[in-house]
């Protein structure tokens, strides 16, 4: 009837989305909680890591390089906004007993607020993503406690993850559920060995490497949790699309250059690019950048910018190709850096059985020449500044772990905060009193949104700078 | 007061009031003690001597008998009225002059000559004393009984005015709106607000377009920025075709609308279009015209250095293989002429020196590529990018032809007209072919019918690109683009052997050839639109009639993106299509009851009932890239084709009333109410016992005018006295559904599809918005109507605004939620003043002044909201505060030193290195309303020339320029010539720049700065290199010669051998000149984003033009 005025019915009906999709399965959320989470570290990885790590120097747009940060809200937002989708995907496991989406859900929980926490410290962990019950405005937890979940999270899916349902849409190990247990168990050593000075974790740790059948962890680097990204847009490597000139204002940092030269290591080739002018007078030369120099100083140094290396091409025009799908991944955790980490806790006496140090070191080494497709030299593990020493061997490891981790997102600045190897020097122009930032400020947009408790977050934690340490580097 | 005029008041009076309206104006200092009769006879009052008798026919300007005029020997009483054939007879003395009046007409005065016939075409008279307007639900109502105040403008004064877009033609003419454009070029979208911004909601402050009685859609839809593609296809209104519009009637309340609906609260512009109802026979009419365009207002570039940095440049590759060929900033070296290697310099094998892909390896500039180009032979470097030579001159056509007629039975007008414009940037362009047919048919003697129907069909081969990004030329040319760039040789932009590959350019790093952009990457369009209506009405008796209408308005919108290969931003280009359909119908009933019970009450009741159907659904799909170059089609596709598809309805229903009383004809009482039934206030099934939303609401409105000067005695000079008050209450509900949470699609990883949850929180209990606005105004007329005032204070108090996209935290995993709060107060006054300082027989001057000054408070919102960003770009939000303005807009600024006892108090504070150092909070900057506005306009009419002229001027108000960011930042502007004076050695004077400000020492006190940066650094810092918006706001106070008009309307004298009517020609100017304090843009900007037009942030637009057009209408 044309003028009944509430055809209630009707109106119902009218005022029901025909545009959206009420209901999804777990293999639907996996791979977007997978993309969105890998590309933001990747990003992270180009405009703060690699810089503020000293792998990379701008000579353009130097900003971040002088520590001026800004607003540093991408990370946060990223995080938080996925882990909406996280909490759906446990929910939703829970509700069909599918223990394995259950336990990959859990596992990028933890990494996911690992790296809130570390970039951040305290941050939202027990009352976020709870805004469907009405907590728009979730209390800070000390980053002790949320290490506590951490862990516990990890452990519960290392128990979960075992025979069960098939986990479709995983992009990292297509479904298989034993790399899932190594993940679990490998991220747990990377974050007690990061609390490793506030808490006494050296049984948890031995737990682990004294049973692999119940707590397996990665054995080769075939059980890297490295995304492969595709040929295709939109899933190419994130910085393929880049416009070359926003590429090339980023280049080789000079402390990993002159590092790299120092021991002739030939993974220099895939993380840079030989100076356009060496490589047009026929003897292609790597020369890097010193970080944070002002505009004029950067963009001069060394006669300008055909004269320093550009980064590795693989990461940028180069990622579509073979070679370049294998080395320009995303990247959680590899088999490298777990080498590492065991051989760190074996010095310090953190884990006690064999193998040794120096098996775990040299082992380390070895893999992340695979990370980078590289072949070793036969002599490298004897040269001078890699060869193993007993007296050296936190700096030894340290320094292998730091070239490893290149541009893997914010990992080895984390790690180089509670280690302090390499010994990093801040840029000469820089505008923080030659301090390193150890942390991001949290975003302007908490000060607004949830002032109550960011409040109380400072008032704990200390001003809310970037040179503010958080609780495991205090 | 002059006997003439009182004489000439009294005779109009008498003739024109007498014959139509049984409005008595009691002007009882005058002698005129006699009320006329409606017998067509005047009764003398004293008798004159008659000596001869005349006669004649009185008509309209096109030819139409006019009965009733009265006919008056001057300085007497006798006379008479015309008849119904437009003839009179009259005995008057040898000599004399006779007296012509009627309302609505300009009175004429004829001297007797020795002819005993006087045949007179009588001129319309827009300032006559009781007009009548059309206010809501299309009712004809006298102003003299309107409670509110309402503002016309005549068509004749918009076909002339030759805007691509009408709505951009009623700004400067109605007090209180503020029209602003979208800085999109050729037939862009336009924002209007009425009173102010009163929805914290930024696009629902527009107001409600109605043609005919039937609402259109204005919507803005489909500019979708993703992939840096930010488009304006103009909104709805912007269609509206000035030949066909008879009238628009501004209703500026809330209190003036509320029969219209929700979307009534901002007010509502009232559109009638022009019908046959006046023509006698068969007529055709003709307007025809020319407008050529150009630029009005344009950076000013320093024209002394070069690409490149440091005073440095030379081209090997374009992307950083030269001498700081890859940086593509202005600080490079002096342009006198120094041999520099360059993009189109020749080399030693033939080519340019940009053609850097002639191996067909699948590299760019490989070694391969360049041994084929081989070395390249500087030239003389020198100014370049020539903005003046870039932009062509504009041109538009427009035609139309309309054939009118009319008999007792019914009447018709049927008007076609093109349009052609070819835009100032090359190969952009808009037709569009507009097809209007109007008529009404007595059926019976109590039973007829009307119907509109529009047909428009705009395409378009190529729109600009907008706002900052790669994809606008803006960016490249007002921003980017190295000063020695010499344009012409850009325009063969294919690297040989290459064509549809590989474009050629001057700089590889960053941006695309600026032909290429226009001539390969572009977006057409093909627009459908049909709008119209049919009504039918039944008249039961003398007093009782029942109007059925349905209306709709469709639109029908395909629009296609091509990207060539090797553009910056697709190397493999791209292909995307948005088909975009809405429509929005009405069905209506309205039966109308008019009765006068005495003569002391008249009464008058409407009641009605509307269903709204809108409808929305828009597909996209794209072919992210493309298999071989130089096809677009999705068959081509290289990669899985993305697509989107939006389905949207929405009803809603209504049923509402007025009453309309009179007491004595100087009272006058109107009450509406109305209550609406909304879809998008309906919960869905699956969520309906989560909350207890309310469908229906209900809102009225009273208002009151009281004549004055009719209820009690008034010296004689004062003719219209009035006073007017009305409160309204104006519902509204929000789009449809609000209440759906669940999961998007996003584009799919390999085999995978991907889904993820919505970051958008729904709220089940929502309420519907209210305005209730108060105004009261009064509105006077002296000496027959030579000084005119009308003055408004209005009041409107919005609550329980549905704010869709309230940001909370992130932590708590959602990014917004839908929050039902906030009151918003808006007041403000409107003031409107015409005057005829000089009215004689051959030459008058008239002079119309609008004022309007608004302002929008924030009062509150409810529980933890505090602030709300309503918009942003650049840096720069506009957000709503408690207690603030709305408007206000905020970033970062600079920071300054705010002890009040330091002798610098106030000043900026420098960091050790020289630069500005910026606030870690966010500051107010200003807002970016007006303080107040104005309208002025002078009209001088001589014998049949006319001219007229209309200033706009703006007070208050910033303006934030991302064209001076840029520009600094890029050493493009003159500006940047400070610190360089002789180059870029800091040793020589003149080089280099000390910022103002001081520096913080480590006792805690400060010295000022004396660190010297180079030029560079200097402009860059001064909006710290992009993180201090601060240093970019502007005063955006300014003039505009917004209007000039010269029309001669040709003696028909002249015409009646050639069988031509009414043949006049015009010179119409649009926005001549400008003058603020802004520089480089026209501060008349805002910047568009996602589909929202953003005032107060400039985003490097397109330049606004100049135009100057000639215009020819005759009849047949």
């Amino acid at each position: 009837m044309l003028f009944a005025p509430s055809c209630t019915t009707d109106f119902v009906d009218k005022n029901t989305n025909p545009n959206a999709i009420n209901d999804v399965t777990p293999n639907l959320l996996l791979p977007g909680i997978m993309r969105t989470a890998i590309n933001e570290m990747v990003n992270q990885s180009w405009g703060i890591g690699n810089i503020v790590i000293q792998h990379t120097a701008k000579i353009q747009f130097v900003s971040e390089d002088r520590y001026t940060w800004g607003d540093r809200s991408g990370l946060w937002n990223n995080m938080y906004s996925n882990l909406r989708n996280v909490e759906l995907l446990l929910e939703m496991s829970e509700r069909n007993n599918a223990s394995n989406y259950k336990a990959v859900a859990l596992i990028f929980r933890a990494w996911m607020y690992s790296l809130i926490t570390d970039a951040y410290g305290d941050v939202p962990y027990s009352e976020a993503i709870k805004g469907v019950t009405g907590v728009f405005q979730p209390k800070y937890d000390t980053q002790e406690s949320i290490y506590e979940g951490i862990l516990a999270d990890l452990s519960t899916a290392n128990t979960l993850l075992g025979p069960g349902e098939t986990v479709v849409g995983d992009l990292i190990y297509g479904g298989d559920i034993n790399k899932w247990k190594k993940l679990a168990n490998s991220l747990r050593l990377r974050y007690l060995l990061r609390i490793s000075g506030k808490k006494d974790v050296k049984a948890a740790m031995q737990a682990i490497v004294d049973s692999p059948s119940n707590f397996p962890v990665f054995t080769s680097s075939a059980d890297n949790a490295t995304l492969r990204y595709l040929t295709s847009a939109p899933n190419q490597f994130p910085l393929h699309t880049t416009r070359q000139g926003s590429f090339d204002e980023f280049r080789l940092s000079k402390t990993l250059g002159d590092k790299m030269l120092e021991l002739n290591d030939p993974r220099i080739a895939t993380m840079a690019q030989p100076t356009d002018a060496s490589v047009a007078s026929g003897n292609p030369v790597y020369v890097g950048v010193p970080n944070g120099l002002n505009e004029v100083s950067a963009l001069e140094y060394n006669g300008g910018p055909n004269n320093v290396s550009r980064v590795g091409h693989l990461y940028y025009q180069g990622a579509i190709t073979e070679r370049g799908l294998k080395v320009a991944t995303g990247y959680i955790m590899g088999y490298p850096e777990l080498l590492f980490i065991l051989a760190e806790a074996r010095q310090k006496g953190l884990i006690t059985t064999a193998p040794t140090v120096q098996d775990y070191y040299e082992a380390g080494v070895r893999a992340a020449f695979e990370f980078f497709d590289v072949a070793m030299p036969a002599d490298y593990l004897n040269r001078d500044g890699v060869k193993f020493q007993e007296s050296e061997a936190l700096t030894l490891i340290g320094t292998q772990k730091w070239i490893s981790l290149f541009f893997t997102g914010l990992e080895a600045w984390f790690d180089w905060r509670r280690t302090g190897i390499p010994e990093l020097v801040a840029g000469r122009d820089n505008v923080n009193n030659g301090k390193i930032p150890v942390r991001f400020a949290y975003p302007q947009s908490e000060q607004t949104l949830n002032p109550q408790s960011w409040q109380e977050a400072v008032a704990r934690q200390g001003e809310d700078t970037y040179n503010t340490p958080v609780w495991w580097d205090k | 007061m002059s006997k003439n005029v009182r004489t000439i008041l009294l005779v109009m009076l008498a003739g024109g009031v007498g014959w139509f309206h049984p409005t008595v104006y009691a002007l009882n200092s005058m002698h005129l003690t006699n009320f006329p009769n409606n017998s067509g006879k005047l009764v003398p009052a004293s008798q004159a001597v008659a000596d001869r008798t005349i006669r004649g026919q009185v008509t309209d300007e096109t030819a139409t008998p006019l009965p009733g005029v009265s006919v008056l020997v001057k300085g007497t009483t006798t006379g008479t009225i015309t008849d119904a054939d437009g003839r009179f007879t009259l005995n008057v003395p040898d000599e004399g002059t006779i007296v012509f009046s009627y309302v609505g007409f300009v009175t004429q005065e004829i001297t007797l000559g020795t002819s005993n016939v006087i045949n007179l075409s009588m001129v319309p008279d827009v300032k006559s004393l009781s007009e009548v307007v059309v206010t809501a639900l299309g009712i004809q109502q006298e102003t003299k009984k309107l409670g509110y105040a309402v503002q016309e403008v005549k068509g004749a004064d918009l076909d002339k005015a030759r805007e691509t877009n009408f709505v951009n033609s009623l700004a400067g003419k109605v007090a209180g709106v503020q029209v602003m454009n979208s800085p999109s070029g050729i037939g862009g979208s336009a924002r209007v607000t009425i009173r102010g911004d009163k929805s914290l909601d930024i696009n629902k402050n527009q107001p409600l377009f109605v043609i005919d009685g039937v609402p259109i859609t204005n919507e803005l839809v489909g500019s979708n920025g993703r992939s840096y593609q930010e488009l304006d296809y103009g909104n709805g209104a912007s269609l509206i075709n000035p030949d066909d519009v008879e009238s628009i009637t501004v209703l500026k309340g809330a209190n003036a609308s509320a029969l219209y609906g929700s979307r009534a609260a901002n007010g509502v512009i009232v559109i009638t279009t022009k019908s046959g109802k006046n023509s006698k026979g068969i007529g055709v009419s003709v307007n025809a015209g020319v407008t050529l365009e150009n630029p009005l207002v344009l950076p000013k570039f320093q024209r002394v250095y070069g690409q490149g940095n440091s005073g440095e440049f030379a081209f090997v590759d374009g992307k950083g293989g030269g001498v700081r060929d890859g940086v593509d900033e202005s600080w490079g070296p002096a342009m006198d002429g120094r041999l520099i290697a360059q993009y189109d310099s020749p080399t030693s094998n033939g080519f340019r020196g940009g053609d850097i892909s002639l191996v067909d390896d699948g590299l760019l500039g490989s070694p391969a590529d360049m041994a084929a180009r081989g070395t390249i032979n500087p030239t003389p470097f020198l100014p370049g990018n020539d903005l003046k030579k870039f932009y062509n001159t504009g041109v538009t056509t427009n035609t139309n032809v309309s054939i009118t007629g009319a008999n007792e039975k019914g009447d018709f007008r049927l008007s076609y007209t093109i349009l052609d414009q070819k835009g100032i940037i090359p190969n952009t362009d808009i037709q569009r072919n507009t097809f209007a047919l109007n008529a009404g048919y007595n059926l019976t003697p109590k039973l007829s019918v009307r119907t509109t129907a529009n047909y428009v069909n705009t395409t378009s081969d190529n729109r600009p690109n907008l706002s900052y990004g790669t994809e606008s030329i803006i960016y490249l040319l007002h921003c980017w683009m190295g000063q020695q760039v010499n344009l012409e040789n850009m325009k063969d932009y294919w690297i040989p052997g290459m064509e549809n590959r590989q474009q050629f350019n001057y700089n590889y790093n960053y941006h695309d050839n600026p032909y290429f952009n226009l001539y390969e990457n572009t977006n057409d369009q093909n627009a459908h639109r049909l709008f119209g209506n049919i009504a039918l009405k039944y008249d039961f008796t003398s007093w009782l009639s029942l109007q059925l209408r349905a209306g709709t308005d469709q639109n029908n919108d395909l629009r296609k993106r091509k990207r060539a290969f090797s553009t910056m931003r697709f190397p493999f280009g791209s292909y995307r299509e948005e088909r975009v359909r809405n429509s929005e119908t009405n069905y209506d009933f309205l039966i109308s009851v008019n009765k006068d019970f005495s003569d002391n009450f008249s009464f008058g009741i409407n009641l009605g009932g509307n269903r709204q159907i809108s409808k929305m659904n828009n597909l996209e799909v794209t072919a992210p890239q493309l298999l071989i170059p130089g096809i677009y089609s999705f068959n081509n596709t290289r990669v899985p084709l993305v697509s989107s598809i939006y389905d949207g309805n929405k009803i809603i229903n209504s049923l509402y009333g007025s009453v309309q009383m009179g007491f004595r004809n100087f009272i006058f009482l109107d009450l509406t109410a109305r209550n609406d039934w909304s879809s998008a206030l309906t919960l869905p099934a699956a969520v309906s016992t989560l909350g207890d939303t309310d469908n229906s609401y209900f809102y009225p409105s009273a208002s009151l005018s009281v004549m004055l000067s009719d209820m009690v005695q008034m010296p004689s000079w004062v003719s219209f006295g009035k006073i007017r008050s009305s409160l309204a209450q104006v519902g509204n509900d929000t789009d449809p559904y609000r209440f759906t949470s669940g999961y998007g699609r996003s584009d799919p990883w390999g085999d995978f599809p991907i889904y993820s949850s919505l970051a958008s929180l729904v709220n089940y209990n929502l309420k519907p918005e209210i305005s209730t606005s108060f105004e009261i105004g009064t509105d006077w007329r002296f000496f027959g109507g030579r000084l005119n005032a009308d003055l408004t204070f209005y009041s409107i108090n919005t609550r329980n605004q549905i704010l869709p996209s309230v940001p909370i935290s992130i932590t708590s995993g959602y990014s917004t939620r839908v929050v039902n709060a906030g009151k918003v107060h808006n007041w403000g006054y409107e003031l409107m003043f015409t005057g005829i300082p000089v009215d004689k027989k051959d030459f008058q001057w008239e002079i119309g002044i609008n004022w309007s000054a608004n302002r929008s408070k924030v009062v509150e919102f409810d529980g933890d909201v505090q602030d709300y960003q309503m918009a942003g770009a650049h840096g720069v939000s506009i957000r709503a505060r408690v207690g603030e303005r709305m408007g206000d807009m905020y970033s970062i600024g600079f920071q300054r030193v705010d002890d009040p006892n330091s002798p610098y108090h106030g000043q900026r504070i420098v960091s050790n290195v020289g630069r500005y150092l910026p606030t870690t909070n966010l500051i107010k900057l200003g807002n970016y309303n007006p303080d107040w506005l104005a309208g002025i306009r002078n009209s001088f009419t001589y014998k049949n020339l006319t001219l007229s002229a209309l200033l706009d001027v703006r007070v208050g108000g910033k303006v934030f320029s991302e064209t001076w960011v840029v520009g600094l930042e890029a050493g493009q502007l003159e500006e940047t010539l400070e610190g360089r004076a002789t180059g870029y050695d800091l040793t020589q004077p003149g080089n280099g720049v000390v910022a103002e400000g001081v520096v913080l020492q480590p006792d805690g006190s400060y010295k000022p700065n004396e660190f010297k940066l180079t030029a560079r650094e200097y402009h860059q810092t001064r909006t710290g290199n992009r993180n201090i918006p601060e240093g970019a706001i502007f005063d955006a106070t300014y003039t505009k010669f917004r209007e000039l008009r010269i029309g001669y309307a040709i003696p028909s004298s002249w015409l009646s051998k050639l069988n031509v009517r009414g043949l006049s020609v015009s010179l119409v100017g649009r926005n001549l000149a400008v003058w603020s304090k802004v520089p480089h843009i026209d501060p008349e900007t805002s910047a568009m984003s996602g589909g929202t037009i953003i005032p107060g942030i400039e985003s490097v637009g397109m330049p606004t033009t100049r135009s100057w057009g000639i215009n020819l209408s005759f009849s047949l």
